[in-house]
């Protein structure tokens, strides 16, 4: 039913809890706090009684030391959206398990622990692809863009489980884009291999510019750590078709690895000076290592 | 440096084709990755970062044309020439005698030369160049060899170089000089290169001579003790003993410590221990009871430098009694001087000498003209009846005596003080012998060998003189019995330095075709007589050591030895005389024309090996 992730990990996931350093802008109720007044246990402030106000609200004590009318005002709860960008583009099938898999993993574990916690999630795969033509996915990209609900989940599963991977991506194009879409700000998780030519400083500014709390989590292939292949090398790049010629020995592996790990040192300086959460993972991680331990050390949730 | 084959450059025209083949395209192996994003960041820092980038794509091409080029530098053959590098004959004199057998150089001083040699022979100019460079090889031991002709071929020259030997001769440098110096005499490029240590060379005939010597000295010091005399005598207080007399020198510029043993037939009998001062020599004697004919060999058991000088041996026969004919009218002093003479001689007299059948071993005419003249040696006194002069005979009288010649072994502890002649017969010195007293006129005792026959010759009576009566004259007597003996001219027959030939008079030993000769090492040598053969001549002589020659049923026996105080004194020499004027100093070994081809060829082994490993290394 669910190939994604175990039930063993789906019963330690329904424990963990998104924590929110925000106040929630939704507008729709939910669990989390919020800056909206409204029916909820937790008292928030006082306000003068005006014509219409419902009597129920108003603070009996308050008029019998006063002999003035003032209402009660409490916090409203308020849901939390959830914002997953699922980089789907052709460099993610590669590696074993492909890092597309890792990454809709990774989707499918936060995406229930928000559903579990009442918040809305929304899944907004990049590449888009053509609107119109009878592409199969589009009905599970539609059903993916909202879900609240854990009853939604194994929907929510099943939806993410119909998503492939193809065609170039444009983060930064499509970060900016999802930044726009959205109604209200709340969390935002990036799930890719921040390989884009363009880059993700952009993309990353707009999300954010817009009030985004943002975690991203870099997934790269072990072959990409680690290249196993040597000699004369025409590479050729999967989304862009570019060659790039190079003679590759074991001899220069600590120099490539080096310049890897400087690419990620930058990256990650990046997201720290904007107070982005950041984590760098191969896809050949293991999961629970990175959903238990990583995120929950970080404070993605408890 | 310049080149043996200049042609060979023509090579480098494959350079090129190297770099043509860089400048195709490299067949590489596609491969499709994620993105090339990491991989051209990657490609932008290393290159970034390491210096003669540029180089870097090409250290393979770089390799490789440094390869080809060491090859072609290789085939191309430099050479720097040295000094001696350019003369286009080179007659190389290789020393082999004893004295070259010292081990003061490892493995020893000829092989040290050989070595040298050799390179020299490396360093010729051969090839296609028009300057081919010739070299002829000599062998300088018991004689003088051309071991290889003139030639420009190394393989023959090493072959030959080989094939040379060390002897136990003494050196012999002055033949071999001279058959240089006549190679070279109308040759202005060319150079005699001798190798050797300079011991025992006597080079004194070149003074004048016009040679162009290079003097390649091996060796380096000269500690060496050896036996430098042997002889064998009767005892003369125990005719039934012998006496053996021999020397040991020490060259070396310490004291030494030896001891000597006497071995008879190769079982040791005496032995002595010995202390020689520095540069001393030092007599030892031996007494020894022998009852059969055999050899005494001498040993030196102290090791030194030159092992071939530590041991000698000597053919020792029994004492046979001295047959002695006296012819004479009456000579009372004669006859009991001869009877005295040796231990055992058996002494007959007689007034004429008619029967040719008697063959006494010696005769001794007293101022008689025998009617049969003796074919035995012969002690003539005051014998004018003779065809031994030329220019006929004089008289004379009253001839001083103004010298003799007291280095001859018939005047040893002879002295003519005193001895007065009433008359003499006066002659000249005739070809065939030597004058040994001498008056201001005429000789007056003359030795010498005619044919097979030594004759001496006394030109007066002694019984018109005073000698009779001086203590002399019994000594001189005694001195020409044994000198005539013909048993004592025998012994000396087999004795020989090594590398001298071995020479038998066949005389009574009868006709044979072949006779065997086994050398001290066990070679087999068998050596043909013609049927008029009057001697055996053996000349494989150059190793020391006991010798047996089978002729027939007869068995007989020679010995060589160095027996060289010359040859024993091993100490090199920085420089040889020619002559009272001129010198040659030894060089310090001048490899001309050292060929590199072999270093290049090295290196770009050493190019070729680097060039795999690091092919295997940007790729594995």
């Amino acid at each position: 039913m669910n190939s994604l992730i175990t039930p063993e990990l789906l019963r330690r996931l329904e424990q963990v809890q998104m924590l929110a350093a925000l106040r929630a802008k939704s507008s729709l109720k939910g669990e989390r706090r919020s800056r909206a007044r409204g029916l909820s246990v937790e008292f928030a402030d006082h306000r003068n009684y005006v014509l219409g106000d419902d009597l129920r609200y108003l603070d009996w004590n308050l008029f019998g030391r006063l002999d003035r009318l003032f209402l009660k005002l409490y916090e409203e709860e308020r849901e939390l959206p959830v914002r997953i960008f699922l980089d789907a583009s052709e460099s993610m099938n590669f590696g074993t398990p492909t890092k597309f898999d890792f990454a809709r993993q990774v989707a499918a574990a936060i995406g229930y622990v928000a559903l579990c916690g009442f918040d809305r999630v929304a899944v907004a795969p990049f590449p888009d692809r053509a609107v119109g033509g009878g592409d199969p996915e589009l009905a599970h990209r539609n059903a993916l863009r909202s879900v609240r609900g854990k009853k939604s989940s194994m929907q929510f599963f099943r939806d993410l489980s119909a998503l492939s991977a193809s065609g170039a991506a444009d983060l930064n194009a499509s970060l900016k884009r999802g930044a726009m879409e959205a109604r209200q700000s709340g969390v935002a998780i990036v799930l890719s291999d921040f390989l884009d030519p363009a880059g993700y400083e952009a993309g990353l500014n707009a999300l954010v510019g817009r009030g985004f709390q943002i975690n991203c989590v870099q997934i790269l292939a072990p072959e990409e750590l680690d290249p196993t292949t040597f000699g004369d090398l025409r590479l050729i790049d999967s989304e862009n078709g570019d060659e790039t010629e190079v003679t590759f020995g074991k001899y220069r592996l600590k120099a490539y690895q080096q310049s890897v790990a400087n690419y990620v040192q930058r990256l990650r300086e990046h997201c720290a000076g904007r107070g982005i959460r950041f984590f760098s993972v191969s896809s050949a991680t293991d999961l629970g290592d990175l959903l238990l331990k990583q995120l929950r050390a970080s404070e993605v949730w408890a | 440096m310049s080149f043996l084959s200049p042609l060979a450059f023509l090579f480098a025209l494959s350079l090129p084709v190297v770099v043509v083949f860089y400048l195709l395209k490299r067949k590489r192996v596609v491969k499709l990755v994620p993105s090339s994003l990491l991989w051209q960041r990657f490609l932008a820092e290393t290159q970034a970062s390491a210096p003669l980038q540029r180089l870097r794509h090409n250290w393979l091409l770089l390799l490789q044309l440094m390869m080809l080029l060491l090859v072609v530098l290789a085939l191309a053959r430099p050479f720097f020439s040295g000094k001696t590098g350019e003369a286009s004959l080179q007659i190389v004199i290789l020393d082999a005698s004893a004295s070259m057998q010292a081990t003061d150089e490892s493995p020893s001083r000829f092989e040290k030369a050989r070595a040298e040699v050799s390179r020299l022979v490396d360093g010729m100019k051969t090839g296609f160049s028009a300057d081919n460079q010739q070299m002829l090889l000599m062998v300088a031991g018991a004689n003088a060899e051309v071991r290889q002709s003139a030639t420009s071929e190394k393989s023959a020259l090493r072959r030959a170089l080989q094939a040379a030997q060390v002897t136990d001769s003494p050196t012999r440098l002055a033949e071999a000089l001279r058959v240089a110096e006549t190679l070279t005499r109308d040759k202005p490029n060319a150079e005699i290169h001798l190798f050797s240590d300079g011991a025992g060379v006597d080079l004194s005939e070149f003074g004048t001579k016009d040679l162009r010597l290079v003097f390649h000295r091996v060796g380096t010091r000269g500690d060496n003790l050896g036996i430098v005399t042997l002889d064998v005598k009767p005892n003369p207080e125990d005719p039934t003993k012998r006496a053996l007399f021999t020397s040991v020198a020490n060259f070396s510029g310490s004291a030494a410590e030896t001891t000597v043993e006497l071995l008879f037939d190769g079982q040791v009998i005496e032995a002595k221990a010995v202390s020689v001062g520095a540069t001393n020599t030092v007599p030892v004697a031996f007494v020894a009871a022998q009852d059969h004919d055999g050899i005494f060999t001498v040993r030196l058991t102290a090791k030194d430098d030159l092992p071939a000088d530590n041991q000698a041996s000597i053919v020792s026969l029994l004492p046979r009694p001295a047959k002695v004919l006296l012819v004479t009218k009456g000579n009372r002093f004669l006859e009991k001087a001869l009877a005295a003479s040796a231990p055992n001689v058996e002494l007959s007299t007689a007034t004429d000498l008619t029967d040719p059948e008697v063959k006494p071993d010696l005769v001794v005419l007293d101022d008689i003209a025998p009617a049969v003249w003796p074919s035995g040696n012969v002690l003539a006194i005051h014998v004018a009846a003779t065809n031994w002069f030329e220019g006929g005979i004089g008289e004379m009288e009253a001839p001083g005596i103004v010298d003799w010649r007291n280095t001859h072994p018939l005047l040893r502890f002879v002295s003519f003080d005193n001895v007065q002649i009433a008359s003499a017969l006066a002659v000249k010195t005739p070809i065939w012998g030597v004058s040994l007293v001498d008056s201001p006129t005429s000789p007056l005792v003359l030795s010498g060998e005619i044919g097979r026959q030594r004759v001496v010759w006394v030109g007066f009576d002694t019984l018109q003189s005073t000698w009779p009566l001086r203590v002399s004259f019994p000594i001189f007597i005694a001195n020409a019995v044994d000198w005539l003996n013909p048993a004592t001219a025998k012994a000396g027959q087999f004795l020989i330095h090594a590398g001298d030939a071995f020479r038998l008079p066949l005389g009574d030993l009868g006709q044979h075709a072949s006779a065997k000769v086994i050398s001290s090492d066990g070679k087999v040598t068998d050596v043909p007589l013609g049927p008029q053969a009057r001697e055996l001549v053996f000349g494989e002589t150059s190793r020391q050591g006991t010798y047996r020659v089978a002729l027939g049923t007869n068995q007989l026996a020679f010995c060589a030895n160095l027996l060289d105080a010359t040859e024993s004194a091993i100490a090199p020499r920085g420089e040889l005389s020619l002559g009272r004027h001129g010198a040659v100093a030894a060089t310090t070994m001048k490899r001309a024309d050292l060929e590199w081809w072999r270093w290049f060829a090295v290196a770009a082994l050493a190019v070729l090996m680097a060039e795999w490993w690091w092919y295997h290394r940007r790729t594995a």
